[in-house]
């Protein structure tokens, strides 16, 4: 209606209407509605954040903290990490651990969503009960748990592996290896991953046409080729989602390694979230934590940059 | 609409109840509580002693609440410093002897009158100098701690061990007798239970060695584990790990409490604090029946004649400098610290803060081993950065990688040598 009444105005008048109060408050409308949670975000999020790069900056170790003002250093605290060996070593292990983690996580949750499909209701139901209970579960107390069931004297992990004959575990120690000491770890948050990816990608499969699916079936396709040339296509945005968010998670992974080694791990056993820890609480240099955070923050934003320009680009996601 | 109204005033006035209870409840707690950081140690070793200090300080505060809260070794310096900022801070907190110095040259502690505190002209003297810095006061001697060997007496007679070992190598000699004995039948048996991270052991052997954690020279400290004699006494170290022990090799002394372990009776000996040998035979959690048959000694050191070097530990009390109740927190103090309150404490097998009290230790015959023991003692480097290197975890991790062989002794100690001089220059 209004550009019908626009139109028949010569183009001065047309130009000075485009700014009427109307036009204008529709503009501003959607910015108006996104105003308390952009401002909500960026206090409880933007404020922190801008802490953390002010506090990268500075030497904050424990006579600042007493006095709540750091001494700034310019870009002191970031040589001295960059130039640290245990940096180096702490970000590849990370890098290996959420590679392995996130594969895992992603290839077993997506097998049990395809799963879920084919079985019936009542299984169905049972699966997504026990899904939904591991869940569910709060880290710590899954952590303890976990815990006890590897643990070097009584934990039943042992006992079940030495009385079903497959290797003698009696007082095996399973974080005397760091490898054995990262499986157990990585079973655990791979166990607690696997029920949200589960559960995202069986409601996206609900999304595939059946059509697709058998008039591919029809044309002789194996069930391999179906998924790898129909399902997984449509399923692209879910997948390239759901593997950012599990690259954030298992990147940052702390509670887990924290609390299955007694709140002291060795050195061994740090990734990037302990190691910015243990610099910022253990030895009291706050500045130095900051900075490693930073560094992670800037790592997985670049780590998904990737991806989300692909797909704002294109429109599809390759 | 109505109906919606009643529940929108229904509401509102629950809010205006909770917030008015809420503001009400925070402004007595200020006045009405103080907040007590101890230790664990104290939860399970000296109760009684917390009691009475809070009975005392009640007779003279009656309207003031005494919140004890315990905390664990590994974790209470992280919580302190996240209170010293968050501004919940206690009122009072226990600092090992190790960790004071970090604090206090950090101003983390309000300045206190030595004259104000019981008995403090007869003071530990090696407690006392872990509170002071530039010349003032800033801690209360809590009480010391020396480890001897706490031991299984049938065990030894049945193993053939006749007396208490006179020398190290008797003490390696007699360990290796009780696994021929015991530890072929049982796969769990340990002659001395030596877990993987027991530090404060281990830098014994090395100090009987003639060993050091670091030296000062110049201004500038260096780590000297990889000395040749620091490097002999962790080969010896390994030895002990390798045949006379089947602890883990990852966890320390406190996960899980040593006592209990050797309360369950697969344990020859372990080396242990005084309070550690009446918590094994504690009713709910350790054995009482073992009560006639466990003894203690010094570890005797390899040279003739003399003991082991002991770790002389001890803890303080300190009022951070957050606190808004300092004369409150000083009178809690006051009561811990009296007489009364340090005799039970040494009763618990502790060496109270006073030599007044030391003859109390050498009369009785579970004290006495302990008291012996404290003859011969090492402490850590007194540096500020020391609290650094405890929290890095780097003798920890050097005794795991000997322990299960993940490196050798010369390369775990060179590592860990080059990290406490790097931590402990930090600064400087």
């Amino acid at each position: 209606m209004a550009s019908v009444a626009e139109s028949e105005f010569p183009l001065a008048s047309r130009r000075r209407r485009r700014f009427t109060r109307q036009t204008v408050g529709r503009a501003l409308a959607p910015y108006a509605l996104l105003a308390p949670a952009a401002t909500a975000i960026g206090v409880i999020l933007g404020y922190p954040l801008y802490l953390l790069v002010k506090m990268s900056f500075e030497k904050y170790g424990l006579f600042e903290l007493i006095r709540h003002k750091g001494r700034w250093v310019g870009t002191a605290n970031y040589a001295s990490i960059l130039h640290d060996g245990q940096f180096w070593h702490v970000l590849l292990r990370t890098i290996l651990f959420t590679v392995v983690n996130v594969t895992l996580t992603m290839v077993l949750g997506t097998a049990i969503a395809l799963l879920l499909l084919q079985v019936s209701r009542w299984l169905r139901i049972a699966i997504t009960t026990g899904l939904v209970l591991v869940w569910s579960m709060p880290v710590i107390v899954a952590v303890d748990i976990w815990r006890w069931m590897v643990d070097y004297e009584f934990g039943v992990a042992n006992w079940t592996l030495t009385k079903l004959h497959i290797v003698n575990f009696i007082r095996h120690d399973w974080f005397a290896n760091p490898w054995t000491g990262f499986a157990v770890i990585t079973a655990l948050i791979v166990w607690g991953a696997i029920p949200f990816i589960t559960i995202t990608v069986y409601a996206a499969l609900a999304q595939v046409p059946q059509e697709l699916l058998e008039a591919a079936a029809i044309d002789g396709a194996k069930p391999w080729a179906v998924f790898r040339e129909v399902t997984l296509p449509l399923l692209m945005p879910i997948f390239v989602i759901l593997t950012s968010l599990s690259i954030i998670w298992d990147f940052q992974v702390f509670q887990q390694i924290w609390v299955m080694l007694d709140f002291r791990p060795t050195s061994d056993y740090y990734t990037m979230a302990i190691y910015a820890f243990h610099q910022s609480f253990q030895i009291s240099e706050y500045g130095l934590g900051a900075s490693i955070a930073v560094v992670m923050v800037l790592f997985m934003f670049l780590a998904t940059l990737v991806y989300l320009r692909q797909m704002l680009r294109t429109g599809e996601v390759r | 609409m109505k109906a919606r109204l009643l529940v929108v005033a229904v509401l509102a006035a629950m809010l205006a109840v909770a917030a008015t209870t809420a503001s009400g409840g925070t402004s007595k707690a200020q006045a009405g509580k103080i907040v007590v950081w101890l230790q664990n140690d104290a939860q399970n070793g000296w109760p009684e002693a917390v009691a009475l200090a809070s009975r005392t300080f009640k007779a003279q505060h009656p309207d003031v609440d005494v919140d004890v809260q315990y905390q664990s070794w590994g974790t209470h310096l992280q919580k302190f410093d996240a209170g010293l900022v968050g501004g919940d801070a206690p009122d009072v907190i226990e600092l090992g002897n190790t960790e004071m110095t970090k604090y206090m040259a950090a101003g983390a502690f309000k300045s206190l009158t030595q004259s104000a505190f019981p008995n403090n002209k007869t003071w530990l003297q090696g407690l006392k100098g872990s509170c002071q810095y530039n010349g003032k006061l800033y801690g209360v001697p809590y009480y010391a701690g020396a480890r001897a060997v706490i031991y299984r007496k049938d065990q030894y007679k049945a193993a053939g061990i006749k007396s208490t070992p006179k020398s190290f190598a008797q003490f390696l000699a007699d360990g290796k007798k009780l696994m021929k004995k015991y530890g072929k039948k049982d796969g769990g048996y340990s002659a001395i239970y030596f877990p993987g991270k027991y530090w404060y052991f281990a830098m014994s052997v090395v100090y009987d060695y003639g060993g050091k954690i670091a030296v000062r020279s110049g201004g500038k400290w260096k780590g000297t584990l990889n000395s040749p004699q620091a490097l002999q006494a962790l080969n010896q170290v390994k030895t002990m790990f390798k045949s006379l022990t089947r602890a883990s090799k990852t966890t320390d002394e406190a996960n899980p409490q040593q006592a209990l372990v050797f309360a369950k009776g697969k344990v020859g000996s372990f080396v242990g604090n005084g309070w550690e040998w009446p918590y094994a035979l504690d009713e709910k959690l350790g054995d009482p029946s073992l009560a006639p048959v466990v003894g203690a000694y010094p570890m005797p050191s390899h040279t003739a004649g003399k003991f082991m070097p002991t770790f002389l530990g001890g803890s303080d009390l300190a009022v951070p400098v957050t606190t808004k109740n300092q004369s409150l927190a000083v009178d809690w103090i006051k009561a811990f610290t009296s007489t009364a309150a340090e005799s039970e404490i040494a009763k618990a097998g502790n060496i109270a803060n006073t030599t007044k009290l030391l003859a109390f230790n050498a009369s009785n015959p579970k004290l006495a081993p302990f008291a012996r023991a404290a003859k011969y003692s090492w402490f850590v480097p007194t540096s500020p950065n020391w609290a650094n290197v405890e929290n890095a975890n780097v003798l920890q991790d050097m005794l795991v990688k000997i322990a299960t062989g993940r490196a050798s002794v010369k390369a775990a100690a060179n590592s860990a040598s080059s990290q406490i001089t790097r931590i402990l220059n930090t600064g400087a």
